[in-house]
């Protein structure tokens, strides 16, 4: 009997310490306080939907939903503001030689590392070749290209040919700049050295879930860090980001499940949203190689009538986008209202566009599909079939989906898509060799729209892109259906200007509320 | 005792060389194009390709595997291709997270089920009727839906303890206890219900046994003849199913974890297994395996301790 008593005792003391402790039990989220000087707040903590790979830039230097980690850490050699204009960051000015080939970025001379060392022109030319030369997601958008450091504050980048991208490059992942004295550490991938307004404090942090970052207190533009700590968790589940927001831990959220947002709203918290992706098909085929009917306009037209765009949003993200049918985004030059109404949902005539060409009774068209959407299969095989098209689907598992879908193994399938800045969705999507263009489709004027566009005065290519963007809405190259809603949460306490450029925020963009 | 120990471990050793091997094998047939998923849509073939040789992908398997098994015996489990973390760091990190909960959660469960299998046996009636409603709702309510409840009402609505993530116990204790208790109680309620059928079943199954009644004859207590002999004969099969689910909790742990977002093995087997991030894969597999291989000879042990008549051979 004398055991259990202990035990029960013991199990008591637990209880009440577990009473007692609940007054601090919410505590992780609280912007109250103005500590620290410039009257910035104590800590902001958000959570993110994925962690980075690696802090190395030369594997693991991302933006998109991994940059604030990178952005907490290392500096940008530019800056992108809230409007998603290019500002200076690292280098205070950037001017282009007559054939735009040749880029000379002057450096601040009052940057240092947080291991002592100095930020100069050697260190910026040193991280741009490991970006380079790396295997980061991006790496290759600076093949081919040549740094030198001309003297400690000018940095020079030569190109063989014009890359309109390469500004707006330089204000993301490729324009990290890590300490060249952590290029040989193996730990660079979980302890980064840069020159950013934090640091991350690796005993308090758990690689893969929680990152925990202090103000740098050496940091160079003291006036844009507005909080003394910085936290970011990573959760996974959606049920579980929707719980954190509710029980106040957390500032800020990444929502990926936008029929929660109703629920959010009404907790109290508000909602900021951009629209980066869009869902829709891809028809690669567009020379009938694996799939002939592809090749012809008329049925690549037949396919976007097919849709009925308003309902398949309302079903797929409840009403959370915009209906569209070209694949560039509002923020590009080339984007006109206009051309959104190009392919009225109409079954009727698009049976008769494919009797036109050839298929009154329709065809069958092999794609691809994955678990995790199955509802947007179904939906994608049953507008197709209305107008005789009969869905032949292959799950391929969800790991080599990308994979297959770029071999390419399949003429045509459903996909959400970033919308990049022109000059990289053009090499993204659109140019010969780009990623997802697999059957390397080409155009003799599209091929004439994307050499204006890299050659031409800045009036020509925004001229030349709105063209090919009509050109593709009229050839029908893709059949998007809407951009989804990226969506983030921020709590009372707490302002935030989105990124209209990125699918998380800057970190720069929050502030406390006074 | 001590050979019995040490052929124990021997086997244990075997059985871990031969999960890893299957583990390994499996894993590449499953894993698809890893390159590509650590890279993500933008990048280039020729980046994934030079990821692939990074990696040491482009090798053949048996050539891979033989690298990890040489490189383990330096205490070398790589690194993660998914996060950069060292894979003994990473497992290290989680193991004492899990087994927080899962340690936690079996000790919670040992202790209410003897007491009320217990009180079930003796006290009969509408005791044992109500006992063995709740043991049937506890077992077939699935543990995600209690953790969910008890995030609402106690982390949401209450505001008593933490709704997500972990706070080590070297940092803070109340802090560890307001981030484990739900995961705990989560846990706990489906073997609850399994441990405490077993205590009562082998409780009433003892209480008939002529060995009671010799000890009831000569005058001892009902308590003691209960506590002191009963509970000793009824323990050995009552451990025997703790130690099953202990390890079963160790498995549901990993939707608790999900639920919390806690960082613990569970959620680490998840990300790891579904991105193909083999290194830590193979670094959880073996850890798992030494958990089971120790819990089940501590099992052993002391069903010996409790009944000398188990010999250990």
């Amino acid at each position: 009997m004398i055991r259990w008593k202990k035990v029960a005792s013991a199990a008591a003391i637990a209880a009440a310490a577990a009473l007692i402790m609940t007054g601090c039990a919410g505590g992780g989220g609280t912007t109250d306080g103005g500590g620290g000087d410039s009257g910035r707040a104590d800590r902001l903590t958000l959570t993110a939907i994925i962690g980075p790979t690696s802090y190395d830039i030369g594997a693991g230097a991302e933006y998109g939903n991994r940059s604030p980690f990178f952005q907490a850490v290392f500096d940008t050699l530019l800056q992108k503001n809230s409007k998603g204009e290019i500002e200076p960051w690292l280098a205070t000015a950037w001017e282009y030689n007559e054939d735009n080939t040749v880029l000379t970025l002057t450096l601040r001379d009052d940057v240092t590392f947080t291991d002592g060392t100095p930020l100069d022109a050697a260190a910026v030319v040193g991280s741009l070749e490991r970006f380079r030369d790396g295997t980061s997601p991006q790496a290759a958008t600076l093949a081919g290209k040549e740094f030198a450091a001309v003297d400690d504050t000018t940095v020079t980048i030569t190109q063989d040919a014009p890359d309109p991208s390469l500004v707006n490059l330089l204000s993301i992942a490729p324009g990290l700049i890590q300490a060249p004295s952590s290029f040989d550490d193996p730990d660079s991938a979980t302890n980064p050295v840069g020159s950013g307004p934090y640091v991350l404090d690796t005993a308090a942090s758990v690689t893969g879930t929680t990152y925990v970052y202090t103000a740098n207190p050496d940091y160079w533009n003291p006036d844009v860090v507005k909080y003394d700590n910085l936290t970011i968790n990573v959760i996974e589940d959606p049920t579980a980001t929707l719980n954190a927001l509710k029980a106040g831990e957390a500032n800020g959220a990444k929502i990926v499940t936008n029929d929660t947002i109703p629920e959010i709203e009404s907790s109290g918290w508000t909602i900021e949203s951009n629209e980066l992706d869009f869902q829709g098909l891809l028809l690669f085929d567009r020379a009938g190689t694996m799939a002939p009917e592809l090749a012809d306009v008329k049925v690549r037209q037949a396919i976007n009538m097919a849709f009925d765009r308003e309902a398949l949003l309302q079903a797929l993200q409840s009403g959370y986008g915009t209906v569209t049918e070209q694949v560039f985004p509002t923020t590009s030059v080339g984007y006109d209202d206009a051309l959104d109404s190009t392919y009225a949902y109409d079954p009727d005539a698009a049976k008769e566009l494919l009797a036109d060409a050839g298929y009154p009774d329709g065809f069958t068209l092999n794609m691809m599909s994955t678990p995790a959407f199955q509802t947007t299969f179904d939906l994608v095989a049953q507008q197709l079939a209305d107008i005789g098209i009969t869905v032949n689907y292959t799950d391929p598992g969800a790991s080599n989906f990308i994979t297959d879908m770029l071999a390419p193994k399949y003429p045509a399938t459903w996909m959400q898509l970033e919308q990049n800045p022109d000059w990289q969705l053009i090499n993204f999507m659109i140019a010969p060799q780009a990623t997802f263009n697999p059957f390397h489709s080409e155009d003799p004027k599209v091929n004439e729209y994307i050499t204006t566009i890299q050659m031409g005065t800045e009036d020509e290519a925004a001229q030349a892109t709105a063209d090919l963007n009509a050109y593709l809405v009229d050839q029908a190259w893709f059949a998007p259906f809407f951009r989804v809603q990226g969506t983030f949460a921020v709590d009372a306490n707490t302002n935030l200007e989105f990124w209209p450029t990125n699918a998380y925020p800057s970190i720069f963009g929050f502030s406390p509320k006074s | 005792m001590l050979v019995f120990i040490l052929r124990r471990l021997l086997s244990g050793v075997i059985l871990i060389a031969v999960i890893s091997f299957l583990a390994y094998v499996l894993l590449y047939a499953a894993g698809g194009d890893i390159p590509r998923r650590i890279l993500g849509e933008n990048a280039t073939a020729e980046t994934v390709a030079k990821k692939a040789e990074e990696l040491g992908l482009d090798r053949p398997l048996l050539a891979q595997y033989w690298d990890w098994v040489t490189s383990i015996f330096t205490g070398d489990l790589g690194r993660s291709w998914f996060s950069g973390e060292l894979v003994t760091v990473s497992v290290a990190n989680r193991i004492a997270v899990t087994l927080s909960i899962v340690i936690g959660a079996t000790l919670v469960s040992a202790i209410i089920s003897v007491v009320v299998g217990v009180l079930a046996a003796r006290r009969g009636g509408a005791i044992d009727g109500s006992v063995q409603v709740f043991s049937l709702i506890g077992f077939a309510i699935p543990g995600f839906l209690i953790a969910l409840l008890l995030v609402l009402v106690f982390a949401i609505n209450l505001g008593w303890f933490k709704a997500t993530g972990y706070i080590p116990l070297t940092t803070s204790v109340s802090g560890w206890l307001s981030s484990v208790t739900l995961p705990i109680i989560a846990l706990s309620i489906g073997a609850i219900a399994v441990v405490t059928q077993q205590v009562r079943g082998s409780v009433i199954d003892a209480m008939s046994r002529d060995y009671v009644r010799t000890l009831r004859s000569r005058g001892l207590s009902a308590n003691s003849v209960v506590y002191r002999h009963v509970l000793r004969n009824a323990g050995g099969p009552a451990l025997a199913v703790l130690a099953v689910q202990f390890i079963g909790l160790l498995g549901g742990s990993v939707i608790v974890e999900q639920v919390f977002a806690i960082p613990g093995m569970g959620q680490l087997s998840v990300r790891a297994t579904t991105l193909g991030d083999i290194p830590v894969v193979m670094g959880l597999v073996i850890a798992f395996a030494v958990i089971v291989i120790i819990v089940n000879l501590l099992i052993d042990l002391a069903q010996a301790a409790l009944n000398p008549k188990v010999r250990l051979s």
